[in-house]
C-alpha cells in the first residue's frame, strides 16, 4: 500500500498554457481549461513530473489534507492467473514492478485482473509511477500486453510502446554481440 | 612498503557542496557542520595505501589549466571534418559530470571542446545540452551555477527524459531518444570515465551508456534497467549508438577520466571502442584495489555529507555504491549478477533484495544529500539517522522513497547522530562520503584498519583478481598491464 501525502497544485496566474505538463503526467491527471492547466486531485500521485517540466514555476507541491492510499492485495485475485500472465511476460510474480513504491509484478497483474486496461489505470490502482515514473513504465506495459490488453494509441509524447526485452533479441543480434551475455542473463532469469 | 602512522594523518578536505532545491532547505542550503570537522576524523591518502593508483592531473581547487591542456591535446587527433561552418552542433553532457569535484573540471572540458571546435571548423552554432537523472530541475540549476548560458550565448537547454521524443531504429526495434539531444546536425558526446555505478554497467560499453540513459527518454531507460539483465542491458546503449540515426550525427566522444586520486586525463576520439577499452583498464587499475579494500571493512558507520544522491556520493574518490556492494566483485563478469529488474538473485525461499546492501554497513548518518533516486533499501537494511529537521522534511517529502520516513530517526546535530549511530553499530569505524578525491575521510580506527589491510588487498588484486577480470574480457594480462 502506497500512501500519497502530497499533490500538485497549479498557480493559475503563473500558468502560460504551454501544455508541457499535460503529457508528462503518468496518470493523465492534467487537462487544459481556458488555456490553464487543471489538475484532477483524485488522479494526482504526486510524482512531481509536472512541476519539474514547468518553466514558469506554475506548479507546486502541497500537502494533502488527508493522505490517499493506493495499492492492491494480490491475494484477492486468482493466483493461477497471476502466474499465467507473469509467465507469458517472462516476469517473476515477486519481481519488482516499481522500486520507489516497493510494488511487485503480482500486484500489477492483480490490478489488470481487477479491470485496469491502461498503464495509467495500473498506476492509479497500484500506486506505481508515483515516484521516479521511469523504471516501472515498461514493466506495466509488458504485463498489460501479456494479459492480452490492446494498448491505446500513443497520446502525443506521453508514453511510447517500446517494450523490448531480453527475450525479444533476434538470434543474429545475440550472435553478433556475444560478449554481452544475452544467453547467460536469460539463464539467470530462468533460474529465478 | 612502510606502514603509514595514523597519528601523522592530516585533516580531511571535503568537497564543496552545491546548493540545490533537491537538498535540505537549511538557512544556507548547506549543513551546519561537515563530517570532516568531527573530532577524530582524518584524511587517509589513497596514494599512501596504493601508490600505483593512477595519478591525478587535477584535484578540486587546483588551477584548471591542466584540464584545458589535456582536452586540447586529446582533441588533436579527432576528425571534425563533418562539421561545417554552417552546421549546428550539440555538445551533450550529463548532470553527474558537474558533481565531480565541484563540477568545474567538467565545465572546463566542455568549454575547451567548444572553443577548439569553433577554431577548427569555423562553426558558431554550437549548443549545449544537459541531460539529467530524475531531478528534472537540476539542469537549470547547473546552467545557472556554472554560467553556461553565458558560455554558449544562450544556446543551452536541459534535456529531460519526459521531453519530446525522437524514435531511433535499432537492431531490436525502435528505442526512444530525447529530441533536444539530437536536434542538431551533429553531436559531440562529453562524458566522464569515473566508475559511478558499476552494478549497472559492469564496465561493458561504459563509454556508450548515456545513449540509453542520459540521452534517452524514460521508456528506453526502463527497457535498459528493467527488461534486461545487468550484463546484457549494456547492449541497449551500444545498439542505439550504432544505429544509422546516431552514427549520422555522431562526431566524436570526449571523456574526463578519473581515478580515486582525481582527474587523471582526457580521452577523446571518433571511435569509442578503443576509448572504452582504455577506460576499462583504467577502472581496473584505479578502483579494483579500493573496492577490495572496502570489502575489508567488516563493520562501519557511514556518513553522507556531500552533493547528490547517496549511491553516487564520493568518498576516497569512489562512489558509495562501491561500498554498498563491496561484498560482490562486480568487475567479475561471472559473479552473481544484480539488476533492478530482478534484484539480487537468491534461491527460494528468500526473496530478491531491492538492491544489495553490504552487511558491513551497520548504521548510516545522513548529514547532507539530495533526493532523486530510489534508495529505500538503505533505510531498511541499516539504522538510519537524519541530521536536523530540514533533512527530516526532505526525506518525508521524497516521492521516490515514500516509505523511507517510516524507517529513520532524526538527531538534532551531526555529533549527536554519529554518537548514537556508533553506539547502535557498536563500532568506532566511521567512513564519510563527502565528495573528496585523493583521501578517504574516516575515523582513526578505520584508517588504522585500512592501512593494515591494504598490502594484502594489493597482492590479491594483482595476483588473482586483475588477471581474471582481464581474461574475462579477452585481454592477456601480460600484454594489457
Amino acid at each position: 500500500m502506497v500512501q500519497i501525502n502530497y499533490r500538485a497544485e497549479v498557480i493559475p496566474e503563473a500558468c502560460t498554457g504551454c501544455v508541457d505538463c499535460v503529457f508528462v503526467c503518468p496518470t493523465l491527471a492534467i487537462t487544459m481549461e481556458n488555456r490553464k492547466a487543471v489538475i484532477d486531485e483524485s488522479k494526482c500521485v504526486a510524482c512531481q513530473n509536472c512541476q519539474g517540466v514547468c518553466d514558469d514555476d506554475a506548479i507546486v507541491k502541497v500537502e494533502r489534507a488527508e493522505p490517499v492510499e493506493r495499492g492492491i492485495d494480490y491475494k484477492s485475485v486468482d493466483q493461477d492467473r497471476i502466474l499465467e500472465i507473469c509467465k507469458r511476460a517472462n516476469i517473476h510474480p515477486s519481481q519488482w514492478l516499481c522500486l520507489c513504491t516497493a510494488t511487485r509484478a503480482r500486484e500489477g497483474v492483480a490490478a489488470i485482473l481487477k479491470g485496469a486496461t491502461t498503464p495509467e489505470e495500473m498506476a492509479l490502482a497500484t500506486g506505481t509511477r508515483s515516484g521516479c515514473t521511469v523504471y516501472c513504465a515498461m514493466m506495466s506495459m509488458r504485463l498489460l500486453k501479456a494479459a492480452g490488453v490492446n494498448l491505446p494509441p500513443n497520446f502525443k509524447w506521453h508514453l511510447f510502446d517500446t517494450t523490448q526485452t531480453l527475450w525479444d533479441v533476434p538470434k543474429d543480434v545475440i550472435e553478433k554481440y556475444s560478449d554481452y551475455f544475452l544467453e547467460e542473463d536469460k539463464d539467470v532469469f530462468r533460474k529465478f | 612498503m612502510t606502514m603509514i602512522d595514523v597519528a601523522s594523518l592530516g585533516k580531511a578536505k571535503p568537497s564543496y557542496i552545491r546548493k540545490s532545491m533537491y537538498g535540505p532547505a537549511t538557512a544556507t542550503g548547506l549543513p551546519a557542520m561537515r563530517a570532516a570537522d568531527l573530532p577524530g576524523m582524518v584524511g587517509l591518502p589513497v596514494a599512501a595505501l596504493f601508490p600505483d593508483i593512477p595519478k591525478a592531473i587535477y584535484v578540486e581547487g587546483d588551477d584548471l589549466t591542466p584540464i584545458r591542456k589535456a582536452t586540447e591535446a586529446a582533441l588533436v587527433n579527432c576528425d571534425m571534418s563533418k562539421i561545417k561552418p554552417n552546421s549546428s552542433v550539440n555538445i551533450l553532457t550529463s548532470q553527474y559530470g558537474f558533481m565531480i569535484m565541484g563540477g568545474f573540471a567538467y565545465r572546463e572540458v566542455v568549454r575547451s571542446i567548444k572553443e577548439v571546435v569553433e577554431q577548427r571548423t569555423g562553426c558558431r552554432n554550437i549548443r549545449l545540452r544537459i541531460a539529467t537523472g530524475f531531478r528534472l530541475k537540476e539542469p537549470q540549476e547547473v546552467i545557472e551555477h556554472y554560467g553556461l548560458a553565458e558560455m554558449f550565448d544562450g544556446k543551452v537547454s536541459p534535456a529531460l527524459y519526459v521531453d519530446r521524443a525522437v524514435a531511433i531504429d535499432t537492431a531490436i526495434g525502435k528505442l526512444m531518444g530525447i529530441r533536444k539531444i539530437y536536434d542538431a546536425d551533429y553531436i559531440i558526446h562529453v562524458h566522464h570515465g569515473e566508475l559511478r555505478e558499476l552494478d549497472m554497467h559492469r564496465m561493458i560499453s561504459r563509454t556508450m551508456k548515456p545513449f540509453s540513459m542520459s540521452y534517452a527518454r524514460f521508456e528506453t531507460r526502463s527497457v535498459h534497467h528493467m527488461n534486461f539483465g545487468p550484463r546484457s542491458s549494456n547492449l541497449i546503449p551500444r545498439l542505439i549508438f550504432e544505429s544509422p540515426f546516431v552514427q549520422e550525427k555522431f562526431t566524436f566522444g570526449c571523456f574526463m577520466a578519473a581515478s580515486p586520486q582525481g582527474v587523471t586525463g582526457i580521452e577523446a576520439g571518433n571511435d569509442l571502442m578503443p576509448i572504452d577499452r582504455r577506460l576499462m583498464l583504467l577502472a581496473f587499475k584505479s578502483y579494483g584495489k579500493i573496492r577490495e579494500l572496502y570489502n575489508e571493512i567488516k563493520d562501519c558507520v557511514v556518513i553522507m555529507d556531500g552533493t547528490g544522491e547517496p549511491r553516487y556520493m564520493v568518498g576516497g574518490g569512489t562512489t558509495f555504491g562501491n561500498l554498498l556492494e563491496a561484498e560482490l566483485d562486480l568487475f567479475d563478469l561471472d559473479a552473481v549478477p544484480i539488476s533492478l529488474g530482478f534484484g539480487l538473485y537468491q534461491p527460494p525461499p528468500n526473496q530478491p533484495k531491492l538492491k544489495a546492501v553490504n552487511p558491513a554497513i551497520r548504521a548510516m548518518v545522513m548529514n547532507h544529500f539530495w533526493t532523486g533516486v530510489p534508495h529505500l533499501e538503505l533505510a531498511t537494511a541499516a539504522p538510519m539517522f537524519l541530521v536536523g529537521n530540514e533533512m527530516q522534511k526532505l526525506v518525508k517529502e521524497d516521492c521516490m522513497n515514500i516509505e523511507m520516513s517510516k524507517h529513520v530517526v532524526t538527531a538534532e546535530s551531526l555529533p549527536a547522530a554519529v554518537k548514537f549511530a556508533k553506539r547502535v553499530a557498536n563500532t568506532e569505524n566511521v567512513i564519510v562520503f563527502d565528495g573528496a578525491y585523493g583521501a578517504i575521510t574516516c575515523s582513526e580506527a578505520l584508517a588504522d584498519h585500512l592501512i593494515k589491510r591494504a598490502p594484502a588487498v594489493s597482492e590479491r588484486v594483482e595476483k588473482e583478481l586483475m588477471p581474471k577480470w582481464l581474461r574475462q574480457r579477452g585481454l592477456d594480462p601480460a600484454e594489457a598491464l
